[in-house]
């Protein structure tokens, strides 16, 4: 599904040069749930944004199902985004002029692909995602949680490859966290959505497939959920963390 | 809601406050544009502002101002429309939009906006300009010179600023759409404009360079003329203002970067500072801009009172009520006729004195003008016959003031004005001849006598006059003639009817400026061929023609060399005389005084935005409302203090540098200080406005950070 291999990224500030991705490859197969973790500052909201394609890498590849996004102008790029990948930002980002139905709805308007298929399916998100009532609610109504969850639907209208995710429960409580990763498992298992999710935070990262572990700009480690219960796998996911600070 | 163009209508109607705010920023500065330049180019201003002289070059310079700082505002609300919108370009390009998606929609918005706007602001800028014109001659003075005509030229330069603000737009626009990177677009309303570090010493050396900069841009035209004898280049001297322009940008740079406080209110001010640092480069700017812009503003509007104080104060000061002087050949009312006429309006004439006056020329120094490979230069050149002045018997001028003159044989003496001021006549000479029988007399300038209403006039003993005057015909000869009434206030008809009077018998003979001289123009046109104040040439050279048809008009009350002086009548219709100036000064600064306005609310606006994340950030810390507020206040005071302070001061200092060096000698006089005490109003006056607009602009800017005066946030 997604394939990375040797990504390089650096940032000039001033006359200095930083170095913040140095050589990350990972894979992300089709319907896994996956989790980048690390410390602030090992690259990993880079490494999201050069998938996205927000930011260009300096060097490597990114492999979009058969896609080499890299080669892709910048018109066949904006078709990406919008027909393979799904976007979940930490600060939401959605308009407040439109409604919850009409945020979910907006990447479809933006392909140009509206039918009344497509306002089927907005209508079945929301009610997936238990946000059926506020559907015509605009978002400065509506709670952290629910924007979460109004994101998590706006990046599933299109059908895409790959849902990308950026801290995508770092401004929401305890609860809402929950309601939002709840909606992360439901579009996996129910919409067989592939999710690729930069984290802060091991309790959301306990729900993945798999965890990615960046340190300085590299993968310093990666972890199988396999058939541990999620409980422990926090506690692993922990005991990493630790292990990181120690070394 | 199934196309895209749907969902920007949706994002307009919520955004509408925003494009409400870029299309009355386009509307008003084309609007304004429009109506200045439609004044500025009327005829009916243009007649009374001559060519080359020095009001149409300040007229020009400030409208130039007021065109730069429109342009500057408009392009602020662009760039704060622009900013606002990029986080919905963002989120359209984060959901995989393209560009030329995005673009249509957005030059499909500008095109409407900015068409639309300026045709708007064009069309009715004439209007408004016809409009605030009848305004003033309805409330003011209507006069038949106050006929306001347009010249449909003036809109091609409207027609510029327009096609200025559209292409300004559409390519900041353009620009905003073509950003690669998405990340920054997304986030651009959490950017900060970084600024280097400022050394303290830029406060200091930037007064400094103010001050140099004002005094040698000031100085260095009198000092080229005067004592290298040449006569720059245009655009020169401007050159020397530039230390004052790079002083001043140093002075604001330290004002924001560093402040005035020192580390005494560190802690009191940090967010303000910290802020405004961060913020520098645009933020000075800014600043800048509104410096120059109030400076200008404040020109335009010191220029009504200190005149119209000036002119008061000199008609008060007139030792005589009435003040009049004819041809000797002109059959213009002598008592007998003006006592008759001033029974028919019931006025009681108290004393009536005339007294004969000759032209004689006088000697003085030439000016030789030679074209040279630096340009212009020139030399002094005595010459026997320079001029020629009016000469009063000593016992003319005694029957004329009262005074008794003593003066031996080839003895003479200058009268000036109350003030002394040497500008205009300079009262010493060694010879005076009869220009036409060429009789001499070597002669010794006593110091000058005062006296305002015979300023320019010259004393001899009465044998010398009758010596040095004989031999001349009528057209050489005048008579003055200086008169006091009784309750001087309430003889306008009387004054009016005399004046009248004496323009109706004059004849085209005698419809000459004010400094046409009889000598000069032999030797002009023995030179030149032609002498530019001849009534055919007047025109040419920049000057209004002097017709008696036109008798209540400012060219005519200002250039005839026969205008009566009749104090009733002047105070009377001052502001008939003076009211294109005063209304195109007036216009000025309301233009200029607007185009601040705009462009500190803008301005303040942008910090609200840049700042938003802050003052979340505080507010998560537990800043109250009243200290959010009280930050705020610091910035948006700095915004409009800084260049208030700066400005006024500046313009200020500059005025009170040229009303001294104006005088000949060099000094304040009672007139000039009290126009400088009338521009002290003005600017208590508008700074009361201003005061008003930060008020309002605080407000909009706390609303729009959720700041509230009182409770929680």
């Amino acid at each position: 599904m997604l394939t990375v291999e040797n990504l390089h990224k650096s940032y000039q500030v001033g006359k200095t040069s930083y170095e913040v991705l140095k050589g990350v490859s990972l894979h992300v197969g089709k319907g896994e749930f996956v989790a980048v973790m690390g410390p602030s500052g090992s690259g990993k909201t880079t490494l999201l944004n050069c998938i996205s394609c927000y930011i260009p890498a300096d060097s490597g590849r990114l492999r979009l199902g058969k896609t080499e996004l890299a080669r892709l102008g910048e018109d066949a790029l904006a078709e990406v985004r919008n027909k393979q990948l799904g976007f979940v930002f930490q600060d939401f980002l959605l308009l407040d002029g439109l409604t919850v139905r009409q945020n979910i709805l907006l990447p479809a308007i933006i392909g140009g692909v509206v039918s009344d298929m497509t306002e089927a399916r907005a209508d079945q998100l929301c009610e997936v995602f238990g946000i059926g009532g506020i559907r015509d609610k605009y978002p400065a109504e509506i709670s952290g949680g629910e924007k979460q969850r109004t994101a998590v639907a706006r990046a599933l209208i299109n059908h895409p490859l790959l849902i990308l995710a950026d801290e995508p429960t770092g401004n929401l409580d305890s609860k809402s966290t929950r309601a939002v990763i709840r909606s992360f498992e439901q579009a996996k298992s129910a919409l067989e959505a592939t999710i690729f999710m930069v984290t802060h935070d091991s309790y959301a990262a306990s729900f993945c497939d798999r965890v990615v572990i960046l340190r300085d700009g590299v993968v310093w480690r990666e972890l199988e959920k396999g058939t541990t219960d999620r409980e422990k796998f926090q506690d692993l996911l922990l005991d990493a963390v630790r292990e990181m600070g120690r070394e | 809601m199934r196309h895209f163009s749907e969902v920007c209508a949706l994002m307009r109607r919520k955004n509408k406050k925003q494009y409400a705010l870029l299309a009355g920023c386009c509307f008003f500065s084309v609007l304004l544009i429009t109506a200045y330049v439609c004044m500025m180019r009327a005829p009916t201003v243009l007649n009374v502002l001559p060519e080359g002289g020095d009001s149409r070059k300040q007229v020009m310079m400030i409208f130039t101002l007021a065109a730069i700082g429109c342009a500057v505002f408009t392009t602020y609300a662009s760039g704060l429309f622009f900013r606002q919108k990029s986080r919905e370009t963002g989120v359209f390009l984060a959901l995989g939009a393209s560009r030329a998606q995005i673009r249509g929609e957005l030059y499909r918005e500008l095109g409407a906006i900015s068409l639309g706007s300026c045709a708007a602001g064009a069309v009715l800028g004439g209007p408004l300009a016809w409009m605030l014109w009848q305004l003033f001659r309805l409330c003011v003075v209507d006069t038949e010179e106050m006929r306001l005509v347009f010249d449909p030229s003036a809109y091609v330069l409207s027609l510029a600023f327009s096609v200025f603000v559209i292409a300004m737009m559409f390519l900041l626009g353009s620009r905003s759409v073509r950003r690669t990177n998405i990340i920054d677009i997304v986030q651009e309303s959490h950017k900060s404009e970084p600024i280097r570090d400022v050394p303290r010493w830029y406060g200091f050396i930037g007064i400094g360079l103010l001050a140099l900069g004002a005094f040698l841009g000031y100085m260095s035209s009198a000092f080229f003329v005067q004592v290298l004898h040449w006569y720059p280049p245009e655009g020169l001297t401007a050159v020397f203002y530039l230390p004052a322009l790079i002083g001043l940008y140093m002075m604001l740079l330290h004002t924001v970067v560093n402040g005035w406080n020192g580390k005494r209110k560190l802690y009191k001010d940090l967010i303000a500072t910290s802020q405004m640092r961060f913020q520098g480069r645009q933020t000075v700017r800014n600043m800048l801009v509104m410096t120059l812009l109030i400076a200008g503003a404040y020109f335009g509007s010191f220029y009504t009172p200190t005149m119209g104080t000036g002119a008061m104060i000199g008609y008060d000061a007139r030792p005589v009520d009435y003040v009049y002087h004819f041809r000797a050949d002109q059959d213009i009312p002598l008592e007998d006729e003006v006592r008759a006429l001033a029974e028919e309006y019931g006025v009681t004439i108290t004393d009536f004195a005339a007294a004969p006056m000759v032209r004689l020329a006088v000697d003085g120094d030439d000016r030789i003008e030679e074209e040279g490979p630096m340009g212009v230069t020139w030399r002094k050149e005595y010459q026997e016959v320079m001029q020629s002045e009016l000469f009063l018997s000593a016992s003319g001028y005694e029957a004329l003031t009262g005074e008794r003159v003593d003066l031996a044989s080839g003895e003479i003496r200058g009268v000036l004005d109350a003030e002394g001021s040497k500008l205009l006549f300079d009262p010493s000479k060694s010879l005076v001849t009869n220009y036409l029988t060429k009789e001499r007399l070597p002669v010794t300038a006593l110091g000058p006598l005062r006296y305002d209403s015979l300023f320019g006039r010259n004393v001899m003993n009465d044998e010398d006059f009758a010596r040095l005057g004989a031999g001349l015909p009528e057209e050489w000869r005048e008579t003055q003639v200086c008169f006091n009434v009784e309750n001087c206030g309430a003889t306008y008809d009387f004054a009016k009817a005399l004046f009248n009077e004496i323009v109706d018998r004059s004849t085209e003979d005698v419809a000459r400026y004010d400094s046409w001289d009889p000598v000069v123009r032999d030797r002009d046109i023995a030179k030149e061929g032609f002498y530019f104040l001849d009534p055919e040439y007047l025109e040419e050279a920049g000057f209004s023609k002097i017709d008696y048809a036109q008798r209540d008009s400012s060219a005519f009350r200002l250039g005839w060399q026969y205008m009566p002086e009749f104090r009733v009548l002047d105070k009377a219709d001052f502001v008939k005389t003076a009211a294109v100036f005063l209304i195109l000064f007036v216009f000025i600064a309301v233009v200029c005084f607007a185009a601040v306005f705009v462009i500190a609310y803008t301005r303040c606006l942008t910090i609200a935005l840049t700042n938003r994340k802050v003052y979340d950030d505080l507010r998560h810390l537990g800043a109250s409302n009243a200290y959010l507020r009280r930050s705020v206040r610091g910035q948006v005071k700095r915004v409009f203090l800084v260049p208030a302070l700066a400005g006024t001061g500046l313009i200020y200092a500059f005025y009170v540098m040229v009303m001294y060096f104006n005088g000949s000698p060099p000094g304040i006089t009672y007139s000039e200080a009290a126009g400088l005490l009338m521009a002290l109003l003005v600017i208590a006056a508008v700074s009361a406005l201003m005061y008003g607009v930060y008020r309002l602009t605080l407000a909009q800017v706390c609303r729009a950070l959720d700041i509230r005066r009182q409770g929680g946030a």
